[in-house]
């Protein structure tokens, strides 16, 4: 054809495809601008399809998206590291456009090819940039800006750290609130490149502004700062900046902040080392814990566990323990969840004699939650307490439980409590299992839902691997394999879906003589389903049995199913025999 | 009972002596002065704190003698006293030795004294009480209450100008009661079935009974002619006006209407404080759209600027059109646009009314936040667009209208009848119609295939024969361009699949060109050239996909 002769130029291609309406095609385009810049080569990359991009910068925000990420990883195609600067400008332009994502795109891939920069060329043409961004008039330049100083900062020279350090303390008094929170969260990874010297005089001058904010926005953001700086300061300098700071922020008026601290605490802790956290931290600590507002109660809740390992036993019990046993009937269910989920931790810091003493009360009091979250976070840290004080003395308790739940009316909760009975079979050991936990198993096999069938048959693979096949061969097998005559074929499907996911576990032999004989005899039902589940079982078992009873049995089964009325099953036994047929064909 | 409370409260001398005054009927003594001095002096010492817990505590067995000294004051007052255990929260100002007491009514009193018992009720009600828990601190609450309104009815009828003082103190009492944090919103989900719940009810605020009324102060103290702006500015000031706006985001609606008049009546009168509003308002538009989308005031926080932007000079400054360009038309953006979308569209429209010259600019950014998926969203932007074009002139309709036609086209094919039937009902639009004739060989060849496919075959009758309509229409214009847009529909209908294998083609031979070239040079690309190859194919398979 005469078009394929038409002369290429590919730049033309892509300027012809972004002119397309269709947004896809222009997706599209972008995303093979590797292609247009190999088939160009280095140099005319450089000089037509870099300069073409920084010009197209008005494009939908999900192409200028792409774009922003293309170029990240785009210095092979102009020509390696000396060549880089010339991304900046396209970049630099994708810095200042008003759709966040976009510019935090830009923002990562400028950092990317920044820290691959030789530091002469950071000198001449990164620093400005970022120069440039921070005296941006628009607050998206500003904003952008913030994310770059700890790339320029690293390797350029000393007046320029100077300036660098100056331009940054001023984004942190910026009019706009937008850029000063910018500012307050970039601080930590800013600060991380900064020498020591200036940490004290400028950083923490510059973080002390930010704490003091009058938006809470921008304060809730300067309390990630505190870790981030703490892990940087001299233990006695980090006392003196950061831990009143801290204790401040504990007790904002804004709930906001109160939570980041909350959440932060422990960085916390570790930053001002284990003396202050005794002195000063665990009041601020305790006041979270009794904090006003439910999401600042949360969010301590699930580090009493991290934050009392910081303590010795004693402070724990003195200080932490009182509020933990309020926590445990807060009205709070999210609270009450949060503690049940890490609690159980805490069994091993305080001991055992403490443990039976003063929590043990309150895991039997979450045990008995009115919320199954609060029940199921508990059960599923069971480990953690059965190595410090044993199962015993919460097996009482925990029975009732686990059947409650086992018999919720919500799904998830069946299938959550389903995920965990391998863990409580093995803490609990097999008596307590038997007796009451392997009805319940096999209830599951037959509820109303897919997903609870599909893990307990899932269940019962996992409980034959940690009892052995001796264990399951008297407890599971039977039981299961009843049910191959239940009048509903989904429960009949499911004996299939088990003894599939058994079989491995159970081994050759068991599967000759218990299994097969039950797929066999499936087979024949009326149900098409069935049969074709066994066709896919019978192929699934090829691997594990014995070549001559693939021949004998699995064969002549799947050639009368391959001869059923019913185009499924014809195609999965037409399947299976295939499956056989390349098997022998690849041992012979 | 009140005589009883009295009896056995700590009096200190100064006190006292403020009751004989009262008892000979002046009340001189400034009740604000009288507080605070009471708490100054319980304040050190701990037996008066704890004398006036012991206080409360007989109240409520209520078995005191009765103290005629206070028994002169209470018929004064008429009013319970009440036991100190009633403070929540004391704000700045504790309160006074810990009993929550009615101060007499300002009818009881002469004129002279209006204006100190005034700061006398004003410090009073900055104590904030719990209504977390509806039944504690009743009669306090409700003595705070009945003091309030008549604050109220004070600062409505007052026939002398605020003074520093009262400015202060009423400022003080507002900040204390209004500026809060908001509770994070997911609190109340006790049951597990209120989860499942879509439509969650806006929480209200509990402590409305109070808060509405200090609205009313605050309300009446901006809109008096007693209150001079000059003089009032400096306690209105930047930081009280921020943290009104703060309160924007409450939940609770009746709040933000209040708010919404209260800001707008002083946007009005501190005229000095007029550019630090709307750059505030900007931060929160600002935030909202690029940040976090989550804010629920937007709409009353536009319906003031609607009638700001009303009241701008022309021509418009630099300033107010950067707001329209950076603020306004970036606020078609988050999803829940929906909810702002009446007072949005109105601000935008007063904008383009007022300059149009601003039209095309407008009508360029709504394109470029056009829905893509939301059909609800798709037709309040039609509906804006309309508004917007009946104020276009011929001139900037046409410096966009390319872009613009091609949107309406996408648009009429729109597999939802209601964004198809909305596209299609601008021709009924007189002045639309007019601005498409007189361009309609620009326009035409763009909307030309859209309305032959909606004939070929669209879904909804309505849309069908609405399509035949406005096709007639255009065919009526200009039957020759007509019949040319029709067969070469009727080409690009048949070479569609041509085109497409065309761009097949072409990129290959340009993927061909890359790999021969990148062979030639360099190996040190090797390994980049092969990651890209690979993302190469897998984009060009699904490019065929599609």
């Amino acid at each position: 054809m005469a078009m394929v002769d038409e002369p290429l130029y590919p730049i033309a291609v892509l300027i012809d495809e972004l002119k397309n309406d269709d947004i896809q095609l222009r997706l599209n385009s972008i995303r093979r601008l590797s292609t247009i810049a190999r088939a160009l080569g280095e140099e005319r990359t450089r000089k037509e399809l870099i300069p073409f991009l920084s010009e197209n910068s008005d494009d939908d925000d999900e192409v200028l998206l792409a774009m922003a990420e293309e170029l990240g990883v785009f210095i092979p195609f102009v020509g390696g590291i000396e060549f880089a600067h010339v991304l900046l400008p396209p970049l630099e332009s994708l810095c200042t456009v008003e759709e966040t994502c976009v510019r935090e795109k830009a923002v990562e891939s400028l950092c990317k090819i920044g820290s691959q920069m030789k530091e002469n060329d950071l000198v001449e043409s990164f620093v400005p940039l970022v120069k440039r961004l921070a005296g941006g008039e628009w607050f998206a330049a500003r904003v952008s800006a913030c994310g770059i100083f700890h790339v320029a900062y690293q390797g350029c020279t000393d007046v320029l750290k100077t300036e660098l350090r100056a331009t940054y303390s001023q984004l942190c008094k910026d009019d706009m609130p937008m850029v000063r929170r910018a500012a307050a969260s970039n601080l930590g990874k800013f600060a991380t490149t900064v020498e020591s010297t200036f940490l004290i005089a400028e950083i923490m001058t510059m973080f002390d502004d930010l704490t003091k904010d009058d938006q809470d926005s921008v304060r809730l953001l300067a309390v990630e700062g505190c870790a981030a700086l703490g892990k940087l300061l001299e233990p006695q300098d980090c006392v003196a900046r950061i831990l009143p700071v801290i204790v401040n922020f504990s007790q904002d008026k804004s709930w906001r902040v109160r939570y980041m601290v909350a959440n932060q605490l422990y960085e916390l802790c570790e930053a001002v080392g284990p003396d202050c956290t005794r002195t000063d931290l665990v009041p601020a600590y305790v006041r979270l814990l009794r904090d006003n507002e439910a999401e600042v109660r949360i969010a301590a809740a699930g580090k009493v566990t991290k934050f009392c390992r910081l303590l010795n036993p004693e402070l724990a019990i003195q200080h932490i323990l009182p509020c933990v046993k309020e926590l445990s009937s807060d009205s709070s269910q999210h609270v009450r969840s949060a503690l049940a989920s890490v609690i159980m931790g805490m069994a091993p810091i305080l001991g055992k004699d403490s443990t039976i003493e003063h929590l043990l009360p309150i895991f039997l009091s979450l045990l008995k939650d009115e919320f199954p979250d609060v029940r199921l976070n508990i059960i599923s840290k069971l480990d953690q307490v059965n190595q410090v004080i044993g199962i015993d003395l919460l097996s009482q308790s925990l029975l009732p439980a686990i059947v409650e739940l086992a018999e919720d009316r919500h799904w998830r909760v069946r299938l959550a409590i389903i995920e965990y009975v391998p863990l409580l079979a093995s803490q609990l050991g097999i008596g307590f299992f038997d007796d009451k936990l392997g009805a319940l198993c096999m209830q599951w096999l037959q509820d109303k839902v897919y997903s609870i069938r599909e893990a307990a048959a899932n269940n019962l693979k996992r409980l034959a691997e940690e009892f052995g096949p001796e264990w399951a061969m008297q407890h599971l097998v039977p039981q299961v394999l009843d049910m191959v005559n239940n009048p509903h074929y989904l429960h009949r499907m499911m004996v299939l879906r088990a003894i599939s996911l058994m079989a491995p576990v159970m081994g050759s032999e068991i599967t000759c003589s218990k299994f097969l004989p039950v797929v066999v005899e499936a087979s024949k039902d009326r149900v098409p389903n069935i049969k074709f589940n066994v066709a896919k079982l019978l192929q699934s078992l090829i691997p594990i049995v014995d070549q001559s009873v693939v021949d004998k049995t699995i064969r002549q089964c799947l050639v009368d199913l391959s001869e059923d009325p019913d185009v499924d099953v014809r195609y999965f036994a037409n399947q299976a025999l295939n499956s056989i047929d390349g098997s022998t064909a690849a041992q012979s | 009972m009140i005589k009883q409370i009295f009896g056995k409260l700590p009096r200190k001398p100064s006190k006292s002596l403020q009751n004989d005054s009262n008892g000979e009927g002046g009340v001189n003594n400034s009740y604000y002065a009288s507080n605070s001095s009471t708490t100054s002096i319980s304040k050190p010492s701990s037996t008066s704190s704890k004398s006036s817990s012991a206080s409360g505590s007989r109240v409520a067995n209520g078995t005191l003698a009765p103290n005629s000294m206070s028994s002169n004051r209470n018929t004064n007052q008429g009013k319970k006293p009440l036991g100190g255990d009633a403070v929540v929260q004391a704000g700045p100002f504790p309160s006074s030795g810990g009993v929550y007491e009615a101060l007499p009514s300002f009818r009881d009193v002469p004129i002279s004294e209006k204006p100190n018992l005034f700061i006398g009720k004003l410090s009073m009600c900055c104590v904030v009480f719990d209504f977390s828990d509806p039944s504690k601190n009743l009669k306090e609450k409700e003595i705070k209450r009945q003091t309030l309104l008549e604050l109220v009815d004070y600062v409505a009828s007052v026939g002398f100008k605020f003074n520093d003082v009262s400015m202060q103190e009423l400022t003080k009492m507002v900040a204390v009661n209004l500026f809060r944090t908001f509770p994070s919103a997911n609190h109340e989900s006790k049951i597990l079935e209120i989860h499942d719940m879509d439509d969650e009810e806006p929480s209200l605020e509990p402590a409305w009974p109070h808060v509405q009324v200090v609205y009313e102060i605050l309300l009446r103290f901006v809109a008096s002619p007693m209150t001079d702006a000059k003089l009032a500015k400096r306690y209105i000031d930047h930081s009280f006006v921020l943290k009104l706006l703060d309160l924007f985001d409450s939940e609770d609606q009746r709040e933000r209407e209040y708010l919404k008049t209260i800001l707008h009546r002083v946007y009005g009168k501190f005229m000095v404080h007029r550019p630090y509003i709307r750059k505030a308002i900007n931060n929160i538009f600002y935030r909202f759209i690029s940040e976090t989308e989550k804010h629920n005031g937007i709409a009353e926080l536009l319906e003031i600027l609607g009638s700001i932007i009303n009241g701008f000079a022309l021509p418009l400054k630099e300033e107010h059109k950067l707001f329209l360009l950076r603020a306004l038309i970036p606020l078609h953006k988050p999803k829940c646009s929906s909810v702002y979308h009446q007072q949005l569209s109105y601000c935008i429209v007063q904008f383009v009314e007022k300059d149009f010259k601003l039209a095309d600019t407008v009508i360029r950014g709504l394109l470029k936040y056009w829905p893509v998926t939301n059909s609800s969203k798709e037709v309040m932007f039609l509906g804006e667009l309309e508004e917007v074009l009946e104020a276009t002139q011929a001139a900037e309709f046409q410096r966009c209208m390319v872009p613009l036609s091609r949107q309406i086209a996408r648009c009429l094919n729109s597999s939802h009848f209601q964004v198809a039937e909305r596209a299609l009902f601008l021709w009924n639009n007189d002045h639309i119609r007019n601005l498409i004739t007189q361009n309609h060989k620009v326009i035409m060849p763009i909307v030309f295939p859209a309305l032959e496919r909606n004939t070929r075959g669209h879904w909804n009758q309505a849309v069908q024969s609405l399509t035949i309509n406005v096709r007639k229409v255009l065919c009526e214009i200009d039957q020759v361009l007509f019949d040319e847009c029709l067969a070469k529909f009727q080409v690009e209908e048949v070479n569609k699949t041509e085109v497409k294998a065309k761009r097949e083609r072409t990129w290959q031979r340009l993927e061909d060109l890359a790999t021969s070239k990148t062979v030639v040079t360099n190996e040190a690309v090797l390994v980049p050239r092969f990651v890209s190859s690979v993302n190469l194919t897998t984009s060009s398979s699904e490019s065929t996909g599609s």
